[in-house]
């Protein structure tokens, strides 16, 4: 597995950093968030720079069916402009098969073979049992189809947004996931919506291992690609339930969706600068948590090990002016690369399953050595989430027999 | 429904072409005679439209017993490999004896031994031939998905070994179901021991139903001719306590009732069982590559 750039408003260099430096295998686009001609153009630029980064672009055609959403340049696109403000009674048949046939059409041919994947349109659902759920059900068969007819080079993903409260139980994942797997199609493109806009690590326990379990029955025991989007340091657990790739952003409603994304900005100030901290599965503040760090002499023990650390290493709060957005997306990038490459490394899902319980179990026990070093953290970095994630996975592991 | 009473000289009056008539089999809706019909041994299958359904000669409509006759003349001419039986030189049609209604066709006659049989004189398969009836019934089941049909009677005594190649053949497809066309039947049809769990599900199988019922069903046989054991009898006393088992209960590993199997085989054998067909396999290329992956352990002798 390895980590994509999930792409939102400032792209800047960092791609093609991210992409230079191999800390990112490929990226996905957001029409939401950049002119149209300039997206196309660097679609266009990576597939000849970069032949073998996997260049995908997210239509995002589930805006269309929103209460007016901030959708930014979507309305260039005319898969999306001829068809936003849908509601229920907009999904019949020969519409389903309208919106899917724009949206292919375009991606078909305006990428050709610079882009690595056609990805469908779908729209968002919370429940598995509701009729939203059936709709995207019905657009990813249609998508199917019309991919098939297509005769496109480029493989199908079928692209999916679940919100979380789906997972709170069990009931109909599994009919879900029998429809589900009776499509024909390389993968499938997956986006978990988080029931809340404060975009915490923590995640809902038993959901989140529902929702590894959803993933693991696509990858492992039906052999699909499965890209997760919207990722954080939740990755690696997606790595050890079998996700192909996951993608994750320079801010942090790119590395947890919400549909805050799509609502007014309520404006604030610039969120502080933090690191990526691999060996503590978080971002603490530069100032204060990693100065504490620094000045009980523990900075090594939590840093990732990327070039990057330099800036860092004679006093977080001292490099702090250097740690550039850029700097820190990229950083951020190369400790979710290397936990997932811890992970591949390893050739059966039980050793990376044993994998992640560990790096959970090590960042559990280096958050007590610090504490006891009278560092605190701010709850929003640590280390609750980790020990909500513990339960994910016994959930996971559960459900999944393993 | 009632099997027709034939004679051999009845059957013999209506096919004058064929030679040396022998009653093999009768049982469900039919009655079955072999016959020697220019020079090749072929079955003759035997049935009586529904008397209840029938509405006349001008009726637009058939009787189940007929409909489920043409589809499986169509299947067997629909399909096209070694692994399901082919259709004989009589197509689907219908006379009067005695003045009664009779439909009739002919089919290959395959000389050999059915599972139930070899199970029975010859024990459990080694691992090699586990293999091979798993891949000659995956591309049996293979050929009937292309055309969105289901065989849904998939079970020892349907599977038939040949002589003389020692290839395996799916026999028997009055039962099956199109995905495409109305439904034939108003309840749970099939032989209820080799049933997948959404094969019960009367309500929705429509919706659920594709070949990895099938899958499941060839899971019961590969398990029974593994270990000599029918995964889900163990308990039960009635059919719906089977049901129930079929439903809920997880089967032991077939490894531990005959520990020389390899732990992939095994795994394939129970993941073929599994209850939701997601947890099955999504393609036929993808359980062949699971067998491929058995032979290259170097298990199979």
């Amino acid at each position: 597995m390895s980590i994509l750039a999930q792409c939102g408003y400032g792209r800047g260099e960092k791609i093609e950093q991210g992409l230079n430096d191999g800390v990112i295998h490929g990226v996905i686009m957001s029409p939401r968030d950049e002119r149209k001609n300039r997206l196309e153009q660097a679609i266009h630029d990576w597939g000849g720079s970069h032949p073998n980064a996997l260049v995908m672009f997210d239509p995002q055609f589930y805006a269309a069916s929103l209460n007016n959403p901030r959708d930014g340049h979507l309305s260039e696109f005319g898969y999306y402009n001829n068809n936003n403000g849908l509601g229920r009674t907009h999904f019949s048949g020969t519409r389903i098969q309208g919106y899917v046939r724009e949206c292919l059409d375009y991606q078909h041919q305006t990428f050709g073979s610079n882009a690595s994947y056609l990805i469908s349109p779908t729209i968002l659902f919370d429940s598995f049992r509701d009729s939203w759920s059936q709709i995207a059900l019905n657009m990813a068969v249609e998508s199917a189809d019309y991919h098939f007819s297509l005769n496109s080079p480029q493989p199908l993903l079928i692209s999916l947004i679940i919100s979380e409260t789906a997972f709170q139980t069990m009931d109909a994942v599994e009919e879900f996931l029998d429809a589900l797997t009776e499509i024909d199609t390389q993968g499938f493109y997956i986006i978990l919506r988080r029931n809340s806009a404060s975009l915490q690590n923590a995640m809902e326990s038993a959901p989140f291992g529902r929702f590894m379990y959803f993933c693991h029955v696509l990858t492992t025991i039906n052999e699909y690609d499965v890209i997760v989007g919207y990722s954080d340091w939740h990755s690696f657990l997606l790595k050890a339930a079998g996700v192909t790739h996951t993608a994750t952003g320079w801010y942090q409603n790119l590395r947890q969706f919400s549909l805050a994304r799509f609502q007014p900005s309520p404006g604030g100030r610039r969120p502080r600068k933090r690191y990526s901290s691999a060996p503590l599965l978080s971002c603490p503040l530069i100032n204060p948590e990693l100065q504490d760090i620094y000045l009980a002499n523990h900075l090594a023990l939590v840093l990732s090990g990327s070039n990057y650390d330099a800036i860092l290493q004679n006093g977080p709060t001292a490099g702090e002016p250097n740690w550039t957005d850029e700097v820190s997306c990229i950083a951020h990038w190369y400790s979710l690369n290397a936990l997932s490459q811890r992970l591949s490394a390893l050739s059966t899902q039980s050793a990376r399953i044993r994998e992640a319980e560990r790096l959970m179990q090590n960042a559990l026990t280096l958050y007590a050595q610090l504490g006891s070093q009278n560092v605190y953290f701010d709850p929003t970095t640590g280390p609750d989430h980790i020990r909500e994630w513990q339960v994910s996975l016994q959930e996971f592991r559960a459900l999944a027999g393993l | 429904m009632t099997i027709p009473q034939l004679t051999i000289n009845q059957v013999q009056t209506v096919i004058p072409s064929a030679t040396d008539i022998q009653e093999i089999d009768r049982g469900g809706q039919k009655i079955v005679f072999s016959g020697i019909i220019d020079g090749r041994k072929y079955a003759l299958k035997f049935m009586a439209p529904n008397p209840s359904q029938v509405g006349g000669q001008n009726s637009e409509y058939l009787d189940d017993v007929t409909s489920r006759a043409q589809r499986e003349v169509e299947t067997m001419q629909q399909c096209s490999t070694p692994h399901l039986v082919n259709m004989g030189p009589i197509g689907l049609k219908t006379t009067d004896i005695a003045d009664d209604p009779i439909i009739y066709f002919s089919e290959e006659f395959v000389e050999g031994e059915n599972l139930c049989s070899s199970l029975q004189s010859k024990g459990v398969f080694s691992v090699s031939e586990l293999v091979r009836l798993a891949f000659h019934m995956s591309e049996a089941i293979k050929a009937i998905w292309q055309f969105s049909k289901i065989h849904r009677d998939i079970k020892p005594g349907n599977i038939m070994r040949r002589r003389d190649s020692g290839d395996f053949v799916l026999l028997d497809m009055g039962l099956v179901f199109d995905l495409q066309d109305e439904s034939l039947s108003v309840g749970l049809v099939g032989t209820p021991l080799y049933f997948s769990p959404e094969q019960m599900d009367f309500n929705n199988r429509r919706t659920i139903m594709n070949f990895r019922s099938d899958l499941f069903s060839l899971g019961i046989v590969m398990y029974e001719m593994a270990t000599g054991k029918h995964p889900f009898i163990e308990g039960a006393r009635t059919t719906w306590e089977v049901f129930g088992n079929i439903s809920n209960a997880t089967p032991r590993s077939p490894k531990k009732l005959r520990p020389e199997l390899s732990e992939k085989l095994s795994d394939i054998i129970i993941r073929l069982l599994a209850k939701r067909p997601a947890l099955r396999y999504r393609s036929i290329e993808l359980f062949q590559r699971a067998l491929r992956e058995v032979e290259n352990e170097g298990d199979v002798q």
